[in-house]
């Protein structure tokens, strides 16, 4: 009924490898376009710069976390870290003069560089040991970052973003801003919607699955793992300069601290690992909902007049917001986007499968 | 509600024409003042301690009056220490008419700067954020009423140059400090003194989150240095006691920065911490007429905003006296300009103040357009074993070196 079909069926590969194998989502993507394309005519400025424009930029970040994650199945426990190094190139090359479109390559280049660098412990160790490997990565580019004025900038160990400029437009408004980011969360995403159908996915799944399997396959697993970390850094050096450039407007080392790196990995867990759709809701509970619930607790004990202590007000969002977490994944240890295609797959046929029954 | 408004905007118009009521409409417009605060995470030794104090003198300020009959507004909104929540918390009081923020967090204030500077609204950065920002030059809507580090620390070493015969040549001294940007940015300006004073200065960074200070506290043993200054917060001071003990390092020796209450001196414990160094922005204790007047009119009614524990705390006081310097401020604004009160005139009426010290809450302060610290002035207490004695008046020392650091910052920030 809402998805006009009696069922899925291929009558050829061609069919059976599009991006969206039924038409209504093809629809609903289509839907989700022209709501992100008309976003600062119909929703509130406020909602646009301090909820949409993060939200966008965050997705595309754990997107290609998702893919070294989800995709390759290897923790990385230091991603924050890869999109400060893509930060601060971008911004040291911008103030040296180097055009945004260029720089902002440059810093995905060189996050690529150093992510890479985590793919050489990825060869020789896996699981836990990866994630602790990743994790030391992490506190030592923070050392490097607080330590080296030449890079953090200096005073207070802060560095401002000149203003962006694309196309020879300077770039000022909420509007602009909103539009770069979603441009950009919009060409990852179709990069990971493909990515599915190539040979790299299914190589990448391969080696996720079981790596010598794959290489029996013939899957050279060490340059698969190696252009995961690539990518996927690469992703997330873009995200950082994009995430200064748009939103912060400098850089400074708490934005990519370590907490920052378990942030950006609970987001894709709740989303739930290799799913897109799943990587938006997972950005929007752990980046939206914690100011959201805020807001609504502290205008409902307004409403009601209550006198609570501001202390128990600030901790009481965090209880609702912990719960929420746990909850989530008590229902659907998969995450939100397998919570999604439940919903999807219960309701594909119906009303037809209920006729069965 | 939107029919609502337009009653209301009727018979202000109605009241307008006739020139009868229009002041007493005017006086019901509050100043409102957000307070975007870290009260979950890191910041929790201080933050609520600063709520209250707002709150308590909001209250206090409105029984009395208002501000020149505007009554005041305190919005406290928790970040958690989270940049993007900071800038989110920003965005909407910003939309919901507040143009007076704080944040009360290094990494927040770091990520709202740029958009307070571009907004041109007041950005109150005591205790937190950049230092330089005291230059009013090229801050111009910062206001770090109060020392920077630097001026404290400067003003440390005047005081051991005092301690030992007014001559440092013969001195060691000792820099323990946390190991990122808080105690690091300090070490620029200790350098230059040592070299202009001749002391020898010994570094030792501590890690953070600062609970292992063993290996720094063996170095301190072997080098016997005179004094230690200390760069650290909190609970990290017991820790410090701790290893002070174990390596037989005298406590009255040991300087630290305003960072240290009486939470932490009842964790060292009252009697062990005697002798005890502190230098500080405010003044210590409840025997301030501010302080007293809250606990005597709420607290000993039941009417204070929170726990009275609060009250009996250095931060309350520290508290108090920045929220006394702001109300001062938009006071000023007002009586200069009129209302509505706006950025500018807050601006202009910050700028104006002069010789306030809160009813002897702090050091006198006199804000000027290019020095938006207020002079910078701190003092030495020593804990006596019960309360804080004051060692010296309040006082600024070696300022023409700190303005060449304050400067020297300042300029790499390019609006």
């Amino acid at each position: 009924m809402f998805y006009r079909l009696s069922g899925v069926y291929h009558t050829d590969y061609v069919s059976d490898s599009r991006i969206y194998g039924v038409p209504a989502d093809r629809n609903m993507a289509a839907f989700c376009l022209i709501i992100g394309l008309a976003a600062p005519f119909i929703i509130p400025s406020l909602y646009l710069n301090s909820y949409m424009l993060p939200w966008l930029i965050w997705t595309a970040a754990a997107l290609g976390l998702n893919l070294v994650t989800g995709w390759a199945g290897q923790l990385h426990l230091g991603y924050a870290a890869v999109m400060a190094v893509g930060a601060y190139s971008a911004i040291h090359a911008v103030r040296f003069g180097v055009p945004w479109e260029i720089a902002l390559i440059i810093g995905g280049l060189a996050a690529a560089v150093i992510g890479s660098l985590f793919a050489f412990a990825a060869l020789r160790v896996k699981g836990l040991y990866l994630a602790l490997t990743t994790l030391a990565m992490q506190f030592i580019m923070d050392w490097v970052l607080t330590h080296s004025a030449a890079i953090s900038g200096g005073s207070h160990a802060s560095l401002q973003a000149p203003t962006l400029a694309l196309l020879g437009q300077q770039i000022t408004s909420d509007t602009g801003y909103y539009y770069v980011a979603f441009g950009w969360c919009l060409l990852v995403t179709i990069f990971m919607l493909n990515l599915k159908r190539t040979g790299l996915g299914r190589a990448l799944v391969a080696v996720r699955e079981k790596d010598y399997a794959a290489a029996i396959l013939g899957v050279n697993s060490f340059y698969y793992k190696i252009l995961a970390f690539a990518t996927s850094s690469f992703i997330a050096g873009v995200s950082g300069a994009l995430l200064v450039a748009t939103f912060f407007f400098l850089a400074a080392p708490e934005q990519f601290s370590v907490n920052v790196s378990i942030q950006v990995l609970a987001m894709v867990i709740v989303g739930g690992l290799s799913s897109i759709i799943g990587s938006y809701f997972g950005v929007a509970l752990i980046l939206l909902v914690p100011g959201l619930v805020n807001s609504a607790v502290a205008s409902i004990s307004q409403g009601l007049g209550v006198q609570i202590g501001v202390e128990t007000l600030a901790h009481i969002p965090n209880a609702i917001y912990g719960a929420l977490i746990v909850i989530i994944l008590l229902i659907e240890p998969l995450g939100l986007g397998k919570l999604y295609g439940n919903v999807r797959d219960y309701l594909m046929v119906w009303p037809f499968d209920q006729i069965r029954k | 509600m939107e029919v609502r408004q337009h009653i209301k905007a009727a018979a202000l118009a109605v009241a307008m024409a006739t020139g009868a009521t229009a002041a007493s409409a005017q006086a019901e417009e509050p100043i409102r003042f957000g307070l975007c605060f870290d009260l979950t995470k890191s910041y929790t030794f201080i933050s609520p301690q600063f709520a209250q104090a707002a709150q308590d003198l909001a209250m206090y300020t409105n029984e009395n009056g208002g501000i020149e009959g505007h009554p005041v507004e305190i919005i406290i909104r928790d970040h958690g220490n989270e940049p993007q929540r900071g800038v989110e918390c920003y965005e909407q009081l910003k939309r919901e008419g507040v143009f007076n923020f704080y944040f009360l967090s290094s990494p927040v204030t770091n990520a709202v700067l740029p958009r307070i500077m571009k907004d041109e609204n007041i950005l109150m950065q005591a205790a937190a954020g950049r230092g330089d920002a005291v230059d009013g030059d090229v801050f111009k809507w910062v206001f770090p009423v109060g020392p920077t580090y630097w001026q404290q620390a400067a003003n440390d070493v005047a005081f051991i140059k005092d301690q030992m015969g007014g001559d440092l040549s013969k001195a060691k001294i000792g820099f323990i400090y946390l190991d990122y940007t808080f105690g690091q940015d300090v070490l620029e300006l200790m350098n230059t003194l040592a070299e202009q004073e001749g002391f020898d200065l010994e570094l030792y960074p501590v890690a953070l989150p600062g609970s292992d200070q063993s290996g720094a506290w063996s170095k301190i043993r072997r080098d016997k240095p005179d004094y230690v200054i200390s760069w650290l917060l909190a609970g990290q001071h017991v820790i410090a006691s701790k290893e002070m003990r174990r390596n037989r390092f005298p406590i009255d020796r040991y300087l630290t920065v305003n960072w240290l209450n009486e939470v932490d001196i009842k964790n060292i414990g009252e009697q062990e911490a005697k002798g005890l160094l502190r230098g500080t922005t405010v003044a210590g204790g409840q025997d301030l007429p501010l302080v007293k007047t809250m606990l005597d009119t709420y607290y000993a009614n039941g009417r204070g905003s929170g726990p009275e524990a609060y009250v009996r705390d250095v931060y309350y006081n520290l508290g108090l006296a920045l929220y006394a310097v702001n109300f001062e401020a938009a006071r000023l604004a007002i009586q200069k300009n009129g209302w509505p009160l706006t950025p500018e005139s807050m601006k202009a009426g910050y700028e104006s103040i002069e010789n306030f010290d809160a009813q002897g809450m702090m050091a006198p302060v006199t804000v000027t357009p290019s020095d938006h610290g207020g002079s910078g002035k701190t003092r030495i207490e020593q804990w006596d074993g019960q309360k804080w004695v004051p060692l010296t008046d309040w006082s600024a020392e070696y300022t023409d070196v700190v303005w060449e650091v304050i400067k020297k910052r300042s300029a790499t920030y390019q609006p």
